[in-house]
């Protein structure tokens, strides 16, 4: 295999999506002198979860209209009380000049007709989302190119490297020719997504998921491997999809006033939580929908019929022009109008996302995780629903953090190492000893997930999950990769492994009932506040992964 | 098969492979974009928005048309 000369940089950055270009953009804006890298899967102008597009900041703290401590407390509704309120705090003070600075590169947010921005709600409390109108994933790679910051397209990071107790670097593999190259950096941001591929999901297409498929818990593996504490594991989200398509619109949707409706028309929030509605919390409202589900007064859908035309026209342009055009041309196929028909919604794939949920990796208010410069933003960091804004509110603050820390070059004494551990691995996986196709592979974990993990759980079926999949654990090494792209997608799917199983041991751990229907315990139904107001924090100890309590 | 491609109006610049976040895509002897690897696509429309000729058009897959 070939290996490349190593490459010298200031701050790397794994992942270009929204946090990663923000970063890579702050620290070149304060020092246009540093060196920075971004090692990007896809292409940056397109790439990650908000790659299409985005139609809303769901969470921005507009100054006049709420408050930094009004939206702390808004996620601490969301996230029943377990979250560290720093990460929070830091978003909800960054938020707004986040939007001034998409404001000025090209991006439009709705006004009102006394140009205040029109402000929705979309939390269970306070008013904190701003719809989106352009191409924003272009506009900020745009920025990040023009700063002079040095991009790898079509690469991807396996292994990190280190110099004793601090981050040194990252290996990468070229998609396009299969080789290794070598970076030193005496910071490294991850930045790569949270883990789309863990339930299986419906529509019998293993990418057709909820959140963006081509991110499936690699940077949770990292960071773990590297000695980071994670978090929220056991916040195993599920969320509402359009019926076969499995695509979202439900922030769309609810913002804006349209009525979750059973197969009798009834609007059944009303049943379950009467004041918040679907403004509940997630797991309240799925769990709503799981009960209307068991009742036979399915199928749950969306009904719009009630509002008025130009709430319908902003729906539409949201969702067709600013997010996901593909949607339009789904519901025309299907002949579904949205102006006079219910649109029916199911359940999502079990998922695992810092900014659509709580997991990630533990980090502080730079968002440095505790191994000396390796950092997180984005949806592999926690970031109780911090959404696009909190991944680029963090990569702001990482990206300040970075230089003004200054950290020393590292000794880059472990990369022959790691090197050699990793050109073995690849050797292994193109001799593909177990001869079983990695699609196979997934769909047998994924479908173990539904049956034991995906709520509601309980210690039996959680246990029972591990016991079944530690036979993948060692098969996995001999997994066939063919090309470049087939390596890519094992360590997809060995990441994808690697994260239900953390989701089934920190989901066990728990030993109450909490979030709703996403930690929902048959065998501890009840939720324990005196012992369980607390993040499971899961961290890698001699013997494999360590499970604690952290009050917060 | 994910996409409608009307290689008839297609120019052969690449933009649909080349900003396809999933690596569905490539060029194939002639230039012309054919999806490598379907079961990898999200249905995101990345490639119809890029396509300067406006060849592409998503259809998706059977089970979720």
């Amino acid at each position: 295999m070939e290996r490349q000369r190593l490459i010298e940089t200031d701050f790397l950055i794994v992942g270009g999506g929204p946090a990663g270009c923000i970063a890579a953009i702050r620290a070149k804006e304060i020092n246009p002198d540093i060196r920075v890298t971004v090692v990007e899967k896809a292409e940056i102008s397109r790439s990650g979860s908000a790659g299409r597009g985005m139609d809303a900041l769901n969470n921005v703290v507009i100054p006049g209209v709420s408050t930094v401590d009004e939206y702390v407390e808004a996620v601490s509704i969301i996230a029943d009380g377990v979250i560290d309120p720093a990460i929070s705090r830091v978003i909800g003070e960054r938020s707004f000049g986040i939007l001034k600075r998409l404001e000025q590169w090209g991006l439009s947010f709705p006004r009102d007709e006394k140009g205040g921005y029109i402000v929705n709600q979309f939390h269970p409390k306070g008013r904190f989302l701003v719809e989106i109108r352009g191409d924003m994933k272009k506009i900020i790679a745009r920025e990040t190119l023009s700063l002079g910051a040095e991009i790898y397209n079509r690469h991807v990071v396996l292994d990190l490297i280190k110099d004793g107790p601090r981050i040194a670097g990252a290996i990468a593999f070229d998609l396009s020719d299969g080789s290794l190259k070598t970076f030193v950096a005496p910071a490294v941001l991850l930045a790569a997504g949270g883990a789309a591929r863990i339930g299986l999901n419906s529509t019998g297409y293993l990418h057709g998921t909820f959140d963006c498929p081509w991110c499936n818990g690699e940077a949770y593996r990292l960071g773990y491997e590297a000695g980071a504490r994670l978090t929220g594991f056991d916040y195993t989200g599920i969320a509402m999809m359009i019926k076969d398509f499995n695509c979202p619109g439900l922030s769309t949707f609810i913002r804006h006033g349209a009525w979750l409706v059973n197969g009798l028309g009834e609007r059944f929030m009303e049943r379950y939580d009467p004041v918040r509605m679907e403004h509940a919390p997630g797991g309240v409202r799925t769990k709503a929908m799981l009960e209307e589900l068991k009742a036979r007064r399915g199928p749950v859908a969306f009904s719009f019929s009630h509002l008025e035309g130009r709430t319908l026209d902003l729906i539409e342009s949201g969702i067709y022009e600013a997010e996901r055009p593909t949607v339009r041309q789904f519901l025309q196929r299907r002949c579904i109008d949205l102006r006079s028909q219910p649109l029916e919604v199911v359940f999502s794939e079990v998922y695992l996302c810092g900014g659509h949920g709580l997991t990630g990796m533990v980090a502080d208010r730079w968002g440095e995780t505790d191994v000396p410069g390796l950092f997180a933003a984005g949806d592999c960091l926690a970031n109780p629903y911090g959404f696009l804004p909190g991944a680029m509110c963090m990569g702001e603050a990482v990206g300040e953090r970075v230089v003004s820390k200054a950290y020393s070059r590292p000794d880059d004494n472990e990369v022959d190492e790691r090197l050699a551990v990793l050109e073995s691995a690849i050797a292994r996986h193109r001799k593909g000893a177990l001869n079983v196709p990695v699609r196979e592979f997934e769909y047998k974990y994924r479908r173990l997930v539904n049956e034991y993990v995906a709520p509601p759980k309980s210690g039996s079926r959680l246990a029972r999950f591990l016991k079944e999949t530690d036979a993948m654990v060692k098969d996995q090494d001999d997994l066939p990769a063919p090309d470049p792209h087939g390596l890519i997608k094992v360590f997809e799917a060995k990441s994808g492994l690697f994260s239900a199983r953390l989701a089934a041991l920190a989901s066990f751990f728990r030993e109450e009932s909490r979030f709703g229907l996403y930690h929902d315990r048959v065998d501890y139904p009840e939720k324990d506040d005196a012992n369980w107001q607390t993040r499971v924090i899961v961290h890698r100890g001699p013997d494999g992964p360590v499970l604690e309590k952290e009050r917060t | 098969m994910n996409l409608s491609i009307d290689l008839e109006c297609c120019i052969g610049c690449g933009a649909c492979a080349e900003y396809c976040p999933g690596h569905v895509i490539a060029m194939n002897e002639e230039n012309h974009p054919y999806e490598k690897y379907p079961d990898d696509c999200w249905y995101c429309g990345v490639c119809q928005i890029e396509c300067p000729a406006d060849c592409i058009q998503m259809l998706f897959p059977y089970l979720v048309r």
